[in-house]
């Protein structure tokens, strides 16, 4: 990927952030330097403004690549889209930010992979505590097969917790960020099986949620979902994104451009283009992803 | 021609699955339908008496009422026995004759007779039994009559009278009497006949309630189901004889009546008296005897029930599963959860495919060689097949099948679970204690299902091992036990006495049976279950 | 935990709370549970091979002073068995192993018909529905304990032989070899009719677009392509008759002698397993006559041993072949 100057871009996010949040407190978001800053230094700055970022981070499947030098940053309290056609590697990538991928016999990877500032494929990684705070969502909806109350309480705990109380109200919590209480809070000790698609889906995020995570990965959410539901989950991520930071994998532009703020686009493994969701969809400056975006392949 | 082909080749595949259901309903059908006998027939008298003085089960008053009621009615047979002996059994007369004259004797000295008359009388006495005795003994109804006429001549002798010699006269009265009626010529045929008779007599209704207590168990009582009953009324009735045709080697049975033998003759209206009373003697009921599964059994198992089989074949395989149960959930956890494909993992895979193709009675000596002679001794425990041993042989045989059936359970648990639980920050190891064994348990259960019925039908590793065909139930793993496979094959090989009573045979085989295929259909059911939830997810 | 929000509104920037580093004692706890966990399981898994090792040590322990006295040469080519012998007991098992395949070879002969036949019509011809009511009874077939089969042979099967066949003795090779193939049908079929349903509907549909009937269809293309699993199939329903006890043993009549003429199935014969199960009661621990019936196992051993290596031998070349199509 050629190396240009998106100085703009980062300047556009830190506004976003700064919009958002009183900031005045911040020594760390200064923009006269970070307008100075080289984007992807090759040496990380002692602060940095993402929350994860990619240094020439590949992955492999016994020898063939997953995804091959990719190098992006995704900022926080943003909802950043991960689109591409089918196969180009954008759960891989994704999967590897919580190292879920680790199932998977035979996998190496080579480059960075930084979360918070710390390369997650080192050999120290607490994977626990990793897994804990980037939370994940997957394509299906796969609550355990078990009750809706015993479903979200899973996280908290595995975490030791076992009060009854105390995993009442995070429960309670997790439900209502999921905006699944209202429909749920009379039978919690019903099977979360016998809830529909769309519920088992925002039951799966509320059980991600529930272990207070700081970041939330979704998997092709929506894709086993009907329009009805897709709508309230997409809702749901608006409402989201001002206490989470989202990385949203989909096959769905509409659903890009709908949700996100960031996207970033993906083919045969490689990381073609990565800016404002605004401008990948008007105006993309990589013709693959221009002809991506317009429809005219994949 | 083509078409003509592909028919028949349709009809022949057909044919042969229309094969197995029938071999399947041959060989479970008569099997099945002669073990329920064992618990639904229709029980006799003696079935309560049994079951009263063996297991102590029953009303006894009710019983003792029955019995007096039944021997009412069993009287006739013994009177009528009682007088056709009389006419041809020369050796019990003659020791009858020879009684009376002793008490005579004995009578005479305790009235202090005098003692010329006390000769005379003994001379007298002495006499008329010698010519009794004859007359017995003789086959010519001519001297019969001639010997039966001097006695009788005294009959009317005043010093004979309100004395023990009376009893002469009615002797030779009887004898003349049924010597009347008898063709002489078939006397000693008759002689052997009766006993025949009697033996069967004593078969059907118990032995003589005078005689000594058989120390048998099963001569104690007569028939006690009212199919026995029937069977040996048949006998009663017709004398089956085995005869040799003229132009073959091949025998041919043929049945006699043995009314019409003894057409003529005293005994004539015992088999009418027989048929006509039979319910009366017997009593039979129809009987529920579920007791069957609990009662232990009389030496044979003539009488009673397979309850040691029963625990002993629980306890084999249940104590086998929980040797086998913890090594097939791990190993089947380890190979699918902890281990890439490598050369160890083959060479194990390899092991357990072994393992699975060894013969079951290779396991029997190997039970031997190495749990029974070798491991339990090096413990310090004794050097002898014992449930232990049994139970540690078939957890051996039946680890293969443990292990595949809880890997593919393991392996039917869909990914995402263990995904979403990896997601949410557990290790490993709790992923698969709180996610991924509670989803796999119903197929693990159905494994355990599986195992638990191969094991419980297995006989041949436990024939050096564990399994025993008579003996008490055992009190510690230490000590052999009966079986239902065991006993299953003792009963229809080696055990005689077993084959007299088909339906306790029939049972046995077929409790082991249905209690195979129950806990198969268990398991055929969990698993189309967890396939429906799965499916439907 | 609870005002994480207002936390985070004064510091926009991400905190983590747990550190995704370990810490040392983490990491040498983490380091000896998974390696020392893996290694106790690894141990219990390697039970199986530990338990085959046994198998084959312990039998062949009690077997090889047998070897070592009389060698295998009579042991395998001389029919004259008379174990209990007073002096000059002879062990000659040919007679013996002659039996054990002739009733193998016999049931076969009956299953392996019937066996490819039902496969085909549990897999090709009826419905879905059909077939889930056929295979519980397959399933049944397969669950009987081979002691009842045996009952059946001797009490039932037996008497009957003799009454409508005129046989002198219904316990012969004809009564157990048909036991013996009813034993190993649903091995058979459970095989075959996997490799013959996974041989994929392409084939067919090319078969059955070019006009051939069904059985063409079957015999010249479905078959030959699963045949390797089919194979397999059969050597597994092989195992298993070769190796069944009871049913020989009650029902083939124990006389250690080679059919003569061979096809007359009214003989009786004596099979390995069945010389086992019967004689090993009666002998003395560590007797001669102990420990040839130890080699008789042995060879047993090594015989199903190479059955099953040849039967994964087809079952890998079926997968491949599957594979392919």
């Amino acid at each position: 990927m050629p190396k240009r100057n998106n100085n703009d871009m980062v300047i556009s996010v830190v506004k976003s952030i700064k919009d958002k949040y009183d900031t005045s407190e911040l020594e760390m978001i200064d923009m006269e330097k970070i307008e100075q800053t080289e984007p992807y230094n090759s040496t990380l700055p002692e602060k940095s403004l993402s929350i994860i970022k990619a240094d020439d981070f590949s992955f492999y499947y016994g020898s063939k690549a997953g995804v091959k030098n990719i190098s992006m940053e995704i900022y926080p309290f943003m909802v950043t889209a991960i689109i591409g056609p089918s196969g180009c590697g954008k759960s891989t990538f994704l999967r590897s930010i919580n190292r879920i991928n680790d199932l998977i016999p035979n996998i190496h990877v080579e480059g960075k992979l930084f979360v918070n500032n710390q390369d997650i494929y080192s050999r120290q990684i607490n994977l626990v505590n990793l897994r804990q705070q980037v939370g994940m969502v997957f394509q299906k909806p796969n609550p355990f097969p078990k009750s809706i109350f015993d479903n979200v309480a899973y996280g908290p705990r595995l975490q030791g917790i076992k009060k009854r109380s105390v995993l009442q109200q995070t429960v309670e919590e997790s439900l209502q960020s999921a905006a699944l209480w209202d429909e749920v809070k009379d039978d919690l000790k019903k099977s979360a099986l016998a809830l529909s698609g769309g519920q088992q889906q925002r039951l799966c995020i509320a059980r991600a949620l529930s272990t207070r995570p700081k970041v939330l990965l979704m998997d092709e959410p929506c894709s086993a979902l009907d329009p009805i539901a897709t709508s309230k989950i997409e809702d749901l991520i608006e409402t989201l994104k001002n206490d989470y930071t989202i990385v949203i994998v989909t096959h769905n532009m509409q659903q890009a451009a709908r949700v996100s703020e960031m996207a970033a686009f993906f083919c045969l493994g490689e990381l073609i283009e990565y800016d404002l969701t605004t401008k990948i969809f008007s105006n993309p400056s990589n013709k693959q992803t221009e002809d991506y975006v317009t429809g005219r392949f994949g | 021609m083509r078409i003509t082909l592909d028919k028949f080749f349709t009809v022949l595949t057909g044919l042969a699955v229309m094969c197995m259901i029938a071999a399947l309903f041959v060989i479970l059908g008569p099997m099945i339908y002669r073990g329920l006998g064992a618990i639904f027939f229709r029980g006799t008298v003696e079935f309560r008496k049994m079951q009263l003085a063996e297991f102590e089960h029953g009303n006894i008053e009710k019983i003792k009422q029955e019995d007096i009621q039944t021997k009412q009615a069993r009287q006739a047979v013994y009177n009528i026995i009682d007088k056709f002996r009389n006419g041809i059994d020369a050796e019990k007369l003659t020791d009858q004759a020879k009684q009376i004259d002793r008490t005579f004797g004995k009578e005479l000295q305790l009235q202090d007779t005098e003692r010329e008359r006390y000769q005379e009388l003994r001379g007298l006495s002495r006499d008329i039994r010698d010519k009794l005795i004859e007359a017995f003994s003789s086959t010519d109804i001519e001297q019969i009559k001639k010997h039966i006429d001097f006695v009788l001549r005294y009959e009317s002798d005043e010093r004979f009278r309100k004395t023990s010699a009376a009893q002469y006269f009615k002797l030779a009265h009887e004898f003349a009497q049924a010597s009347e009626k008898i063709d002489f010529e078939k006397k000693d045929l008759y002689a052997g006949e009766l006993n025949e008779l009697e033996d069967i007599i004593v078969k059907l209704l118990g032995p003589d309630p005078n005689g000594n207590k058989p120390v048998l168990a099963q001569k104690r009582y007569g028939a006690a189901r009212w199919d026995q009953a029937q069977k040996l009324m048949h006998e009663l009735f017709w004398k089956e004889q085995w005869i040799e045709q003229e132009n073959s080697k091949t025998l041919v049975r043929i049945e006699t009546s043995r009314a019409e033998q003894f057409a003529g003759t005293e005994l004539e209206p015992l088999f009418a008296y027989i048929k006509d009373n039979s319910k009366k003697m017997l009593n039979p009921q129809i009987t529920f005897y579920w007791r069957y599964f609990l009662d232990d059994s009389t030496p044979g198992h003539y009488f009673g029930g397979i309850g040691p089989e029963i625990l002993g074949t629980l306890f084999l395989t249940l104590l086998s599963m929980v040797f086998v149960i913890p090594f097939g959930v791990i190993s089947a956890a380890y190979l699918t959860e902890c281990s890439s494909e490598g050369p160890v993992i083959r060479v194990i895979r390899m092991c357990i495919n072994t393992l699975a193709g060894v013969p079951s009675i290779v396991f029997g000596l190997f039970g031997m060689a190495f749990f029974v002679l070798f491991f339990i001794p090096f413990f310090g425990g004794p050097s002898q097949g014992c449930i232990l041993a049994g139970s540690l042989t078939l957890a051996v045989l039946t680890l293969p099948v443990m292990i595949r059936s809880s890997e593919e359970a393991i392996r039917t648990v869909p990914q995402t679970y263990k995904e979403a639980s990896l997601a949410l920050g557990a290790s490993k190891f709790v992923t698969f204690v709180k996610v991924t064994l509670p989803a796999a348990l119903p197929g693990i259960l159905t494994g355990i299902i599986l195992s638990l019925s191969r094991v419980a039908g297995e006989t041949a590793p436990i024939l050096f091992t564990a399994g025993i065909a008579i003996g008490p139930v055992p009190d510690s793993i230490f000590q052999k036990t009966r079986t239902l496979s065991y006993g299953s094959w003792d009963m229809a090989v080696s055990d005689k006495l077993a084959a007299e009573v088909p339906h306790n045979q029939y049972g046995m085989v077929v409790t082991l049976v249905l209690l195979i295929l129950c806990l198969n259909a268990l398991a055929i059911m969990l698993r189309s279950r967890v396939f429906k939830k799965l499916k439907g997810h | 935990m609870d005002n994480i929000k207002s936390e985070k509104i004064l510091k926009p920037a991400v905190v983590f709370e747990q550190p995704l580093v370990l810490t040392f004692t983490q990491d040498v706890k983490g380091f000896l549970f998974r390696y020392i966990g893996s290694f106790l399981l690894f141990l219990f898994t390697f039970t199986s091979v530990f338990a085959v090792l046994l198998i084959f040590l312990f039998v062949t322990l009690e077997a090889f002073p047998f070897l070592t006295k009389f060698g295998i040469t009579d042991f395998l080519t001389s029919t004259a068995w008379y174990p209990e012998a007073k002096d000059g007991a002879e062990f000659g098992a040919m007679a013996i192993i002659v039996g054990s395949i002739y009733v193998t070879a016999i049931s076969l002969v009956f299953s392996v018909p019937v066996g490819v036949l039902a496969s085909v019509f549990l897999s090709d011809i009826i419905s879905f529905k059909i077939r889930g009511i056929v295979k519980p009874i397959i399933e049944i077939l397969a669950a009987i304990p081979s002691v009842a089969y045996g009952f059946f042979a001797v009490l039932i099967l037996a008497p009957w032989l003799q009454k409508n066949l005129g046989f002198s003795s219904g316990t012969n090779a004809l009564n157990s070899s048909l036991l013996l193939s009813i034993m190993a049908l649903p091995t058979i079929i459970s095989v075959a009719e996997d490799s013959i349903s996974a041989s994929g509907r392409e084939l067919r549909e090319a078969s059955y677009a070019l006009g051939a009937t069904r059985f063409e269809t079957m015999f010249k293309v479905v078959i030959p392509a699963a045949h390797s699993g089919i194979i397999a199939g059969i050597v597994l329903g092989m195992m298993r008759a070769i190796g069944e006890t009871m049913v020989v043993w009650m029902a083939s009549g124990n006389a250690a002698q080679i059919p003569n003429p061979w096809w007359d199935l009214s003989q009786s014969i004596r099979t390995m397993t069945a010389s086992i199960a019967g004689e090993m009661g009666e002998t003395a621990k560590g007797s001669d006559h102990y420990r040839a019936l130890f080699m008789i196992g042995l060879l047993l051993l090594v015989m199903t041993l190479m059955l099953n290596l040849v039967s994964e031998y087809f079952l890998t070349r079926a997968r491949k072949s599957l594979g392919k199509v």
